[in-house]
């Protein structure tokens, strides 16, 4: 589903000094497989997974969603292509916090032109199924971090892309909510989707297809761990 | 859709608020200038020049009888009103200031020659007509300073008279005139004036009612050129001042040009300065979403897609923000209006085209304001929106 070759990215410190983050990153994820990303603070992976979801651009290599090559799409198709594929999870949650929580799920549907009762019933199901149905009318604000979690899970989960991105989704949850975005993620990769997910917690390698480790700008294996 | 949107729309009420009532400051003089401009181009207006009488402060002296005849008999002439204007309080009496109080006296057996005035707007009650006496109509600054209505008792030189009508509002001279029937405008001069008194009663000169005007106000045949008739009424009748409408237009807008020019420096300056607060409040809410736009761009909204949803929104802001704006401008002006100067002085005017214009600005304005920002705002990378703001 996800075939990444070559990712080359910099940055620039502010000394204008380039700071290589990524040196030439292949990496495949088929349909149905749970891929973990681990690594030391700063040595990447959120810059991996951007770059893998089309939110920053890298500066070299190419990535394909089944048989699209995406990074060579233009802005606009980059744009639907997010919408189409992938489904991001982030630490923040990153909720609109002038939505409720239904809005914040139906957004998702907003941009790829689907709206109606039966979008709008999926996303009372979603709610329902991670047991935040009854916090529908909330504002983010309202909620707690494993409510706005889930939330963002449904919001991710919404048009069923075949593609799902989770940068430390369990990072701002204690371990009941993280246990339970971490199973909702596994359930998703059964139903078919293929996922990265980013991650320290040594729980989030349970059920991996792979784990990898970003070390120098470079992805090594590290399955079988230990 | 506006909610979040508070203190943005609040931001663009007080800079259309500014404008509007900065706007509307402007427009009450500029309707004041243009309504006197009108008057004076629609009338040949004529003065006595000095009878050898010094004349106590009709400085311009006496228009007699004979004089009124000697006009209408020129070609040209369609009409010739015989009026008494003297000032209600004489001790302003040599200036004529923006808001003198004046008492008219019409001579009612002749229409009103003024092409632009042919009659004058009565709110209430009813204008003067042939045959009254001791009846006056009031201008509606007069009547509101005075608390006088239809009805109302007014004393002028120790007699009473009726208020039997009351106009509307002009915003220009006759706001602050007691318009009466001449036979008692020539009573009261004869009362305010003891060197005509004296005159009269030396019968130094074969004076009657008929020849104490001030002036008259005279009109001209259709198609006939009024400055052409002006001068024509110089050359034949002698011992009259004769003002020639474009002259008189003319010395009215050069009296009033600095004034002009002030006022439209402070309506560029209102629309400068609310304009760009407008700009500014707009923008900012754009770029305090910038995690937002981040965030839907990772949900798959295209350029397009985002700049609708904002040009929607700004549209909405600012039009709710202007309406507010302009509903705070109109009561800030009332209240203004009502509590400033005893509340008998107008200082703003609301008219359609300021109001129109000033929402149709905001709106144009806050739209290129959002259009501006959200170019900016989705230049940078959606990751790079993100991380920003947190
Ligand atoms: N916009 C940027 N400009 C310059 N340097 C950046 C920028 N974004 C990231 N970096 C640098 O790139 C490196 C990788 O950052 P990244 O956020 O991908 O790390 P990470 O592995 O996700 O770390 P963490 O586990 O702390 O989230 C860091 O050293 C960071 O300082
Ligand atoms: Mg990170």
């Amino acid at each position: 589903m996800l075939r990444a070759v070559g990712l080359v990215k910099s940055y620039r410190a502010p000394s204008g000094a380039p700071i290589r983050v990524l040196g030439g990153v292949d990496l495949t994820v088929k349909a149905g497989e749970i891929v973990v990303v681990t690594g030391p603070s700063g040595s990447g992976k959120s810059t991996l997974l951007n770059v893998l979801g089309l939110l920053e651009a890298g500066d070299g290599g190419d990535v394909w969603y089944q048989d699209d090559r995406v990074t060579a799409l233009g802005r606009t198709a980059r744009s639907r292509a997010r919408g189409g594929y992938v489904g991001f999870l982030f630490q923040s949650f990153l909720l609109l916090p002038s939505l409720t929580a239904l809005e914040n799920v139906l957004l998702a549907a907003r941009y790829v032109g689907r709206s109606g009762p039966a979008t709008r019933q999926r996303a009372l199901d979603l709610l329902a199924e991670v047991g935040v149905a009854d916090r529908r009318d909330h504002f983010p604000p309202q909620l707690s971090g494993g409510e706005q979690q889930r939330v963002a899970f449904c919001r991710a989960v919404l048009n069923d892309p075949p593609l799902l991105l989770a940068d430390e989704p369990t990072g701002s949850l204690d371990d009941a909510n993280g246990a339970v975005i971490l199973a909702a993620l596994r359930g998703r990769a059964r139903a078919g989707a293929a996922v990265v997910v980013v991650s320290h917690r040594p729980e989030a390698a349970v059920g991996a297809t792979t784990v990898y480790r970003l070390r120098d700008g470079a992805l090594e294996s590290s399955w079988p761990h230990e | 859709m506006l909610r979040g949107y508070l203190f943005t729309v609040l931001g663009i009420a007080i800079g259309v608020a500014g404008l509007v009532s900065l706007g509307a400051m402007s427009e009450r003089i500029v309707r004041f200038i243009d309504g006197g401009d009108r008057f004076v181009l629609g009338q040949i207006s004529v003065a006595g020049r000095g009878m050898g009488m010094g004349a106590g402060f009709t400085a311009g002296g006496l228009l007699p009888a004979s004089a009124v005849a000697a006009i209408a008999a020129v070609p040209g002439v369609a009409g010739v009103q015989p009026q008494v204007m003297l000032p209600l309080n004489p001790s302003t009496s040599q200036f004529m200031t923006l808001t003198q109080e004046l008492v008219l006296g019409f001579d009612l057996s002749v229409p009103m020659p003024n092409r632009h005035y042919r009659s004058l707007p009565v709110r209430a009650g009813r204008f003067l007509r042939e045959g009254d006496r001791r009846v006056a109509v009031l201008g509606a600054a007069f009547a509101a300073s005075r608390g006088l209505g239809v009805g109302s008792r007014l004393t002028l030189e120790g007699e009473s008279y009726e208020v039997v009508g009351v106009l509307d509002r002009m915003l220009t001279a006759p706001d602050r005139f007691v318009m009466v029937p001449i036979a008692d405008a020539r009573a009261q001069w004869v009362a305010k004036d003891a060197l005509l008194r004296t005159v009269l009663a030396s019968g130094a000169m074969p004076l009657t009612a008929s020849d104490l005007n001030t002036g008259a106000a005279v009109g001209w045949r259709d198609g006939e050129d009024p400055d052409a008739v002006a001068l024509r009424i110089r050359e034949r009748v002698p011992g009259v001042n004769v003002q020639l409408p474009s002259e008189l237009s003319q010395l009215l807008r050069s009296s009033t040009a600095f004034f002009s020019a002030l006022l439209a420096g402070i309506g560029v300056l209102a629309f400068v300065i609310g304009g760009l607060s407008l700009a500014n409040t707009v923008a900012a809410a754009v770029f305090e979403r910038i995690r937002d736009f981040g965030v839907k761009r990772a949900l798959g909204a295209t350029d397009l897609q985002l700049g609708r949803e904002v040009l929607a929104e700004a549209l909405a802001v600012t039009l709710v923000g202007g309406l507010a704006g302009i509903a705070l401008a109109l009561s800030l002006g009332s209240f203004i209006d009502a509590f400033v100067a005893g509340g008998n002085q107008q200082l703003f005017h609301f008219s359609p085209r300021l109001l129109g214009g000033a929402l149709a600005f905001s709106v144009l304005l806050g739209t290129a304001a959002a259009a501006y920002a959200t170019a900016r705002v989705v230049s940078v990378s959606p990751a790079e929106a993100i991380r920003r703001a947190s």
